[in-house]
C-alpha cells in the first residue's frame, strides 16, 4: 500500500495544532452541562408532576435520537431563528457572522446535560437520605449539605459515568465539521481534499482522537482516585 | 424566516418510510456479524495466553477511543486500497452498505464482547464444573448450562448497545448510503435546502420510535428469560 508518509507527519501536525478545538468545545460542553445536569438532576428526585414529564420527555428524546439529527436540527433552525429575534429587537448584529463554534457549544451542552442528569440522578439516589437529614439537623444549610456532605459522596458513584460520558463527547465532536467548526476532522479532511489523500489524514485524526482520548482517561482515573477518599465506609 | 409548514412533515413521511429496511438491515447485519466477532474478542479475553489477552485489551482500548465517522472513512477509503494491495481483488464498486456493515461491525464488536465477558464472568464457574463433572462435554456445557444463564445477565447491556449502534449507524449517510438519513438529505437537496426542518423532524421522530421500540422489546425478552429462570 502506497502510503504519502510526508503527507502523513505534515498533516499530523496539522490535526495536533486543532487539537485544542476539540478540548474547547468538550470543556464549554462540560462547563455548561454540569450544573444545569445537576440542577435537573435534583429537581427529579423531587415530586412534582408537569416538570418530571418535561424532563422525562427531554431526557428520552436526545437519548432517543441520533445526535447527527440534533445537530442538524439545531443548525438547521437556529441560525435563522435568532436572526429573526435580531432583527425583531433591531440589533444590529449580524448573526452569520458568527463562530460556527457556538452552535457547537450549543448541541453539545444540550446533549450532555441530559446523559449526566441521568448520571447524576443515580448517583444523588445511591446516597443514603438520611446524611441529608443527618446534615440538615446539625444545623446545615441545604446548600450547604449538598456541597459538603452529599456532593463529594455522590461523585465517587458518578466520577466512572462522567468519565465515560466526557470520552462519548469527545468523539461526538468529531461531528463538528457538520456545523463547519474547524476542528481536528474537519482540517483533516480540508488538507485530504487537495491531493485526495484521505487514508492518511483519517489515520492522523484516529491517532489524535486515540491519543486525546487515552490523556483523558489518565486524567479522569487520577481524579477518581482523589474523589475516592470520600468513599463511604459503612 | 420562512414560517413551518406541519403539512410537509405529512407529506414527507410517506417517502422516507421505505428507507427504514436500509436502516434497519444495517442494525441487523451489525448485530449478527458484529456478535461473532465480539465473541472472539470475549474469548480471546478470557483466553489463558497473554498475547491473546493482550491483543484483546487493546483493541477494545482503541475503539473505545475512535469516533466512528472517522472510523467510517477509514474503512471506505482505506479498505478498497488494502484490498486491491494485499488480496488483488477490486471491491471499489461494492454496495456502500458493504463498507457500512464492516466499519460497524468493528465498532460493535469492542463494546458486546465486554458485554459477553462479564456475562460469562457472572456465572458460577461451579456450574461449568458440575456439567462436565457429570460426563458433558466443554462444549455442551457451555451451549446448555452456561449460555442460557448468560443471555439473561447479558440481555439489558446487549440491548443498550443495539440502541447505541442504531444511532451511531445513522452517520452511514456520511458516505453516501441512502437510509432514512440519507434519504432525508436527498429530500432537502430537491427542494433546493429548504424544508430541512420539516424533514429533520420526522426523522427524529422515526429514530425516536425505533429506540423505544428496541427498549420495551428487550424488557420484553429479559421478562421472559427471567421467568423461564425462576420456573426452573
Amino acid at each position: 500500500m502506497d502510503i504519502n508518509y510526508q503527507f502523513l507527519i505534515k498533516t499530523f501536525y496539522l490535526v495536533l495544532a486543532a487539537v485544542p478545538t476539540t478540548l474547547n468545545i468538550t470543556a464549554v460542553s462540560l462547563l455548561i452541562a454540569m450544573p444545569l445536569a445537576f440542577y435537573l438532576a435534583v429537581i427529579r428526585l423531587r415530586p412534582g408532576k408537569y416538570i418530571q414529564i418535561i424532563i422525562s420527555g427531554y431526557i428520552t428524546f436526545v437519548r432517543g435520537t441520533p445526535i447527527v439529527l440534533q445537530i442538524l436540527i439545531i443548525y438547521s433552525i437556529l441560525p435563522s431563528f435568532l436572526n429573526s429575534v435580531a432583527k425583531g429587537f433591531a440589533l444590529e448584529v449580524n448573526v452569520f457572522d458568527w463562530n460556527p463554534i457556538i452552535y457547537a457549544y450549543i448541541v453539545f451542552s444540550l446533549n450532555t446535560t441530559a446523559l449526566l442528569c441521568e448520571v447524576f440522578r443515580s448517583a444523588l439516589a445511591s446516597i443514603n437520605k438520611g446524611q441529608l437529614e443527618a446534615a440538615l439537623c446539625a444545623g446545615m444549610t441545604t446548600v450547604q449539605a449538598y456541597r459538603h456532605i452529599i456532593v463529594p459522596q455522590a461523585l465517587v458513584v458518578a466520577m466512572p459515568n462522567i468519565c465515560n460520558i466526557t470520552v462519548k463527547l469527545i468523539k461526538g465532536t468529531s461531528l463538528a465539521f457538520l456545523m463547519t467548526v474547524k476542528d481536528m476532522t474537519a482540517v483533516a479532511k480540508i488538507a485530504a481534499s487537495y491531493g485526495y489523500n484521505y487514508i492518511e489524514a483519517y489515520m492522523d485524526v484516529f491517532a489524535g482522537y486515540v491519543i486525546v482520548c487515552s490523556v483523558v482517561q489518565v486524567a479522569f482515573a487520577f481524579a477518581e482516585r482523589h474523589v475516592g477518599k470520600f468513599r463511604f465506609i459503612k | 424566516m420562512r414560517p413551518f409548514n406541519p403539512q410537509f412533515i405529512l407529506d414527507v413521511i410517506p417517502n422516507l418510510l421505505p428507507f427504514l429496511w436500509v436502516t434497519l438491515s444495517v442494525v441487523l447485519g451489525t448485530v449478527f456479524f458484529g456478535s461473532l466477532l465480539g465473541f472472539v474478542l470475549a474469548r480471546a479475553k478470557l483466553s489463558q495466553k497473554p498475547l491473546y489477552c493482550w491483543l484483546a485489551d487493546g483493541y477494545i482500548y482503541i475503539i473505545r477511543c475512535t469516533p466512528s465517522i472517522v472510523l467510517l472513512f477509514i474503512v471506505f477509503y482505506g479498505l478498497p486500497k488494502f484490498c486491491l494491495e494485499v488480496f488483488d481483488m477490486d471491491i471499489n464498486g461494492y454496495e456502500k452498505i458493504f463498507f457500512v456493515l464492516v466499519t460497524f461491525t468493528l465498532l460493535f464488536a469492542a463494546p458486546i464482547s465486554e458485554v459477553m465477558r462479564s456475562a460469562y464472568e457472572a456465572i458460577d464457574h461451579g456450574q461449568y464444573e458440575a456439567a462436565v463433572s457429570i460426563g458433558l462435554t466443554p462444549w455442551q456445557a457451555f451451549y446448555h448450562i452456561i449460555l442460557p444463564q448468560a443471555t439473561v445477565v447479558a440481555l439489558p447491556n446487549f440491548g443498550n448497545s443495539v440502541i447505541e449502534l442504531m444511532k451511531e449507524g445513522s452517520l452511514a449517510y456520511t458516505i453516501g448510503l441512502v437510509d432514512l438519513i440519507g434519504k432525508g438529505q436527498l429530500i432537502i437537496s430537491q427542494n433546493y435546502g429548504a424544508y430541512a426542518l420539516e424533514t429533520y423532524l420526522p426523522l427524529a421522530f422515526i429514530y425516536l420510535l425505533l429506540t423505544l421500540g428496541v427498549e420495551k422489546s428487550f424488557l420484553r425478552l429479559e421478562h421472559a428469560f427471567s421467568r423461564q429462570k425462576k420456573a426452573a
